[in-house]
């Protein structure tokens, strides 16, 4: 098979299967296998997005509760992967540093932070920065692992090869280590948003009167079924579109890695 | 104590020791080189070659005796002794020209100044036309000639190489021999290049130090004597060429015989 021929097929494909999942809900729907409140059509589904498109939700309008979400883990997450690249770095790179964060990050790893949540909303109550600090912690320990793991995966011979041409323990850093780091850190930020989104919607459930998380928990309230699907499809579109967009990059910057 | 050389020493070795935690690999080795002097090092796989190189480069630190670069002790690695290796350990997130010009970089040098480095090395070792590729876009021997234009960028006075062509085929091999002889006389650098391959030790070398195996103490050292150029290729069949293979090989297996389950 040519690759062009293979391309095709494999978009093809890409695409015919959440079309054909989209059909089974379809036809699923359309012969009462299921009523509204347990499974709404993909019609309904629609139709309740054009309408908090157009009237809002709970008293406030599609784009606040939209932006309300993405500036949660716009900025949880652009500080747990500045904090995690520079950490995941330097422990990686000193021993003694990765013995300062050894044990605090290993404790906290297997926590679910579902279960951290109580405690920060003891500690900073109920509103943003619980949400953003939770959506971070998992974040950076992702971002830092990641990162760490790429730094461990440095070829001693490049390093050497740097010093043996001239590199300052610095230069070393920027043109080999972190370059021969950053398809793990690609990878790291890509797990990252995943998981980062799914703790945006559990930290909207909690509390508060916007967001992707909060349209879904509040519509669950009342058997708005149709409009939990709202919430639901949104979210899996918008991890989506940050996962391909993240590969995009990350097959651009690091478009050596994998290559023999 | 074994003393080898010239009177204008480049690099001097006196008693050198080596010992990873208790295993001795280097034991009173003292020799010396000349500059310019093109040196191969042979011997029996695991008698310390790769260590010899990397005590020089400064990778390593002698556990006793001295090793001193012009007149220095060594302290630790630098562009003057610039490292060649049998990975070729090139930086894959940077072009060819990039790689080459990396000296150049770790000393701030303009952007013009390191294309025109990239350029003019590519061309030395023929790889002009690929100065924007990337190494994965290059077959191994044109990665070879990167690692070797890359460290020629740096301006060493030492050019170490660790069997820098092992992982090429035979053609290749041959031509990068012919090109590298082409450059040590254009460049008047001194090379020590180590090699498991007697024909490739005597047909680049101006001298060859035989190292001892683990159990032994023994440095033999051998003059090569071809006739200028030193690239030709016919000198792979001059009657000098032949001898000398044949004294290395018989002493290379003598000094096999010493160890046990050989
Ligand atoms: N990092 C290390 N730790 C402990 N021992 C080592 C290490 N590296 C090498 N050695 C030992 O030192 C000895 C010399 O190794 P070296 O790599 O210098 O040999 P070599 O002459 O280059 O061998 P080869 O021809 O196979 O490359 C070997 O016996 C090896 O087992
Ligand atoms: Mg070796």
């Amino acid at each position: 098979m040519s690759p062009g021929t293979e391309r095709r097929l494999y978009w093809t494909i890409a695409i015919a299967s959440p079309l054909a999942i989209l059909a089974l809900w379809y036809v699923g729907t359309a012969h009462g296998f299921a009523t509204p409140v347990i499974l709404p059509s993909p019609g309904t589904v629609i139709g309740a997005f054009v309408d908090i498109l157009r009237n809002g939700y709970s008293g406030g309008s599609f784009l606040s509760h939209l932006w309300a979400s993405v500036q949660r883990i716009l900025v949880a997450y652009s500080v747990a992967v500045v904090l995690g690249i520079v950490l995941g770095l330097l422990r990686g790179r000193y021993r003694l540093v990765d013995a300062v964060f050894l044990v605090p990050a290993e404790v906290l790893r297997p926590i679910p932070p579902l279960g951290i949540i109580p405690l920060l909303i003891l500690w900073f109550g109920i509103g943003e920065l619980s949400k953003m600090l939770v959506i971070f912690l998992s974040v950076f320990l992702i971002v830092m692992l990641n990162t760490q793991a790429g730094v461990r995966s440095v070829r001693p011979d490049s390093i050497r090869a740097a010093l043996s041409l001239g590199a300052s323990p610095f230069q070393v850093f920027r043109y080999v280590i972190f370059p021969s780091a950053l398809p793990h850190i690609m990878t790291g930020l890509r797990i990252g948003i995943g998981t980062g989104l799914t703790i945006l919607v559990a930290a909207e459930l909690l509390g508060g009167d916007r967001g992707l998380g909060f349209i879904i928990l509040d519509a669950s309230n009342f058997f708005r079924t149709k409009d939990v699907f709202v919430g639901i499809v949104l979210i899996g579109l918008l991890g989506l579109a940050c996962d391909r967009g993240l590969q995009w990059i990350s097959r651009r910057l690091v478009h050596w890695d994998g290559k023999p | 104590m074994h003393r080898y050389g010239s009177p204008v020493p480049i690099l001097t070795a006196n008693r050198l020791c080596f010992r990873y935690q208790d295993q001795p690999v280097l034991s009173d080795a003292s020799f010396s080189l000349e500059a310019g002097e093109f040196v191969c090092l042979l011997g029996p796989s695991g008698c310390g070659k790769t260590t010899l190189l990397n005590l020089i480069a400064g990778f390593l630190m002698p556990s006793d005796g001295e090793l001193a670069f012009e007149g220095r002790p060594i302290t630790g690695p630098g562009p003057d002794r610039a490292v060649v290796f049998q990975s070729g350990a090139l930086f894959d997130w940077m072009t060819v020209e990039e790689n080459i010009a990396f000296n150049l970089t770790c000393r701030k040098r303009p952007l013009a100044e390191r294309r025109e480095m990239g350029t003019r090395m590519a061309r030395l070792v023929g790889l002009q036309g690929f100065e924007r590729h990337y190494p994965y876009q290059l077959s191994g021997g044109m990665k070879q000639r990167v690692g070797v234009a890359r460290v020629l960028a740096a301006g060493p006075r030492i050019m170490l190489m660790d069997e820098p062509f092992a992982a090429v085929d035979v053609q290749t091999r041959e031509t990068l021999q012919e090109e590298l002889l082409r450059i040590h006389a254009a460049t008047g650098c001194t090379i020590v290049f180590v090699t498991h391959s007697i024909e490739e030790a005597v047909f680049l070398a101006d001298r060859i130090l035989v190292l001892p195996s683990q159990k032994g103490t023994d440095w033999k050292e051998h003059r090569v004597d071809l006739p200028a150029p030193r690239w030709a290729a016919e000198n792979r069949l001059h009657p000098s060429f032949v001898a000398m293979r044949e004294t290395i090989y018989r002493e290379l297996r003598k000094g096999l015989a010493d160890v046990p389950g050989h």
